[in-house]
């Protein structure tokens, strides 16, 4: 085990945990020293990562065990601890128990990373939302997303994706029921420029200074340290993505793009034709990864499209591109409104899903809502995950939140939050900021040793 | 409130944008959709005569009434049609709409009428509706980069003639069109599966529903106790309306309305 020590004015010690040969005694003794270690530093927090493996075989007894020791937070069915054990949290929107996502990809392949068993990811375009999955969107998945008949949010995270896969020069078939699909890629955001990234890290840097810090959570977040320093753009694994900036031409006319229209087709074989021939051209052979490839195809069963009333064969289409995909090293990103397609065929596509996440509208000038939740003001729409790819996993990801907001930073750039508490009247309260839906409750934390 | 929706119509959208469209949703319960769609119709129409809207010219559509009944309420809401009338044209889907008559007195129709409407003989084809709209619209505004708006007097009596797919098809169509400024319709959802519903709300980006002043007087039975509560539901109802805005957010108002000066309280 190594102890890293990340470039950053509170220094956070990480412990990273190995394969599973390591015993769990031996971590625990390994942890407490680390950590009267660091008491004696007066060091604020220290932070464990282990494999899931281990979470999963014993997890009760670890957590116990180790709940002992620390006094810092564990979701799920821990308590909190103390006040102080709000800044202490590996990732904040991750199981405490969260693997180790900084192994440098050994993969030679731009914009894919090796994941755990046996895995690889390419990304969605938005880095939170990566963090979120753990990893990003893995080869061979079907993500679905649930659009929100109110609101257009689903085409911020399309765009993003497919943004993502033409910076990184990875094929893409893009299927719509517009009457021009290809005017859609001039819609598409370029990646932020080099100086806005220096300059927002500087502000950053400032406004930490005048933060009162009571959410403590949403702030350690943005001191763990970014594995991925270099700056070039190509080179990146997720892109900051300026939505105001248009995607330069050269993308996606020396690309290989090619766009599907699905309004005029009578059914859906003519767009199966198109992603079968598209599969077959990035089939895996033997582990290795020559170019990932990204499908997207927004609103299936938008009501234009002839093929929306038939449900069964919207239903076979997805089975069969769910298991063309399956042996590819491609991504499906299928979006569609349930709010047009009957209880049992929404049941239906949602169990279809290797990754489901939904979209949905929040009021404007809603006072309630802004007296609820911190940040109402920058929020545009909420992001909810309900369910998240595990391929060659029996091990669920078990998240700490699954309701994100989704706000753009100066018009500019999407970020996922979670949703936090605005901040009660000061003289009843917590200072730990609770993570919920818009409805839910605080509960104050109980001080338990 | 209906003022906030006729602006958002006259403002029209933006370049690169579909355009903005309006549902006005109504029941037997609260059937006054039709009184606001002659509200909304009467206040564009005063828009685009004084020069303050994005789209030059109106498209209406008309399904549920004859277009002598559209250039009568004009003329009562003091809209004077017989000096010019190269702003507005009526499509009469109402007269013939499946071709039934091979021949047509033009008595039938108003000399006014007749000026500024022309037939539509099969509401089954819904590509030929799409193409008759779009070259009356480019007739009322020229060659320019001008915008024309389109009403259509009721999609419920438009999806009778063709199916969901099709209907939603020359919708959404229309709204992308680069020359439409703006599209309302109206809708009598009681007529109608949900899904039907859902697909035009998914389509539009402002929903405005009429529903019953009290809500549960409706369905009972007519006695006495609520036979007051029955008529004041035939006088006044509730006005709700879901805005879709730019930004992501669903903006939501109500408000009263009373049955004859349409007036939103």
């Amino acid at each position: 085990m190594k102890a890293a020590q990340t470039p950053h004015k509170k220094e956070v010690p990480c412990v990273f945990g190995r394969p599973p040969q390591l015993p769990i005694t031996k971590i625990i003794r390994l942890s407490a020293a680390l950590l009267a270690r660091h008491r004696r530093c007066s060091t604020p927090t220290a932070a464990l990562s282990l494999p899931p493996r281990v979470c999963s075989l014993r997890p009760e007894s670890l957590s116990c065990r180790l709940s002992t020791i620390y006094s810092w937070h564990f979701t799920g069915k821990t308590k909190l601890c103390s006040v102080d054990a709000a800044m202490a949290t590996t990732k904040p929107r991750l199981s405490s128990f969260s693997r180790n996502l900084s192994a440098v990809s050994s993969s030679q392949t731009p914009g894919v990373k090796c994941g755990p068993n046996g895995t690889m990811f390419v990304s969605s375009g938005i880095a939170d939302l990566d963090k979120i999955l753990g990893g990003g969107f893995p080869l061979g998945s079907l993500v679905m997303v649930m659009e929100d008949a109110e609101a257009p949010h689903h085409m911020l995270l399309l765009r993003n994706f497919m943004s993502q896969g033409l910076v990184h020069g990875q094929p893409l078939l893009y299927a719509s029921p517009s009457k021009d699909p290809r005017g859609f890629l001039g819609t598409l955001p370029s990646p932020a420029s080099l100086k806005h990234d220096k300059s927002r890290d500087r502000e950053s840097e400032q406004e930490k200074g005048l933060r009162i810090a009571w959410q403590y959570k949403k702030y350690m977040g943005e001191n763990q340290p970014n594995f991925d320093s270099h700056r070039d753009n190509k080179q990146d694994y997720c892109n900051e993505f300026d939505l105001r900036k248009p995607l330069e031409r050269h993308y996606f006319t020396r690309q290989r793009v090619n766009c599907v229209g699905i309004q005029d087709s009578k059914n859906l074989a003519a767009l199966q034709e198109h992603c079968a021939s598209f599969l077959a051209q990035h089939q895996r052979n033997d582990g290795s990864c020559a170019l990932a490839g990204r499908i997207a195809i927004q609103s299936l069963c938008a009501p234009q499209c002839e093929h929306s009333n038939m449900d069964w064969e919207m239903l076979s289409f997805i089975k069969s591109l769910k298991g063309m995909v399956r042996s590819s090293n491609a991504v499906v990103v299928i979006t569609f409104p349930p709010s047009l397609l009957s209880l049992s065929s929404t049941k239906r596509w949602q169990h279809m899903a290797d990754t489901l996440l939904s979209v949905a509208a929040i009021p404007d000038e809603d006072k309630e809502l802004a007296k609820l939740l911190s940040g109402y003001q920058d929020m545009v729409g909420l992001l909810n995950v309900h369910k998240v790819a595990r391929l060659n996993t029996q091990v669920p990801l078990i998240l700490e939140a699954t309701t994100f907001s989704i706000k753009l930073q100066k018009r500019r750039f999407l970020v996922l939050e979670c949703l936090n508490q605005a901040p009660v009247d000061g003289s009843s309260g917590s200072s730990y900021g609770t993570s919920g839906s818009c409805s839910g409750s605080s509960k104050a934390g109980t001080l338990d040793f | 409130m209906a003022d906030t929706i006729c602006r958002t119509l006259r403002d029209g959208g933006l370049e690169g944008e579909h355009a903005p469209a309006l549902t006005i949703k109504d029941s037997k319960a609260s059937p006054f959709g039709f009184d606001v769609f002659n509200y909304v119709l009467t206040q564009l129409s005063n828009y685009i005569l004084a020069g303050k809207s994005q789209s030059r010219g109106l498209v209406v559509v008309a399904y549920s009434r004859s277009p002598s009944f559209y250039v009568d309420l004009l003329k009562r809401r003091g809209i004077d049609i017989a000096s010019s009338h190269d702003w507005i044209h009526i499509l009469d889907c109402y007269t013939d709409p499946l071709g039934w008559k091979n021949w047509l007195i033009d008595k039938d129709i108003s000399q006014e009428a007749s000026s500024l409407s022309s037939f539509c003989q099969d509401v089954r084809n819904l590509d030929k509706l799409y193409s008759l709209i779009i070259e009356q619209g480019k007739g009322l505004i020229g060659q320019g980069k001008d915008r024309f708006s389109i009403a259509i007097d009721s999609v419920s009596e438009m999806v009778r003639h063709a199916s969901i797919s099709s209907v939603a098809g020359i919708l959404s169509n229309l709204r992308s069109h680069d020359q439409v400024s703006s599209i309302f319709w109206l809708l009598h959802s009681d007529l109608h599966e949900i899904k039907f519903t859902s697909v035009l709300e998914y389509l539009s980006s402002m929903v405005a529903s009429v529903e019953p002043f009290n809500q549960a007087a409706f369905g009972q039975r007519v006695d006495l106790e609520n036979l007051s509560m029955l008529e004041q539901n035939f006088r006044k109802g509730k006005f709700h309306v879901r805005f879709k805005r730019r930004n992501g957010r669903v903006r939501v108002m109500a408000s009263n309305l009373h049955q004859f000066c349409l007036k939103m309280k």
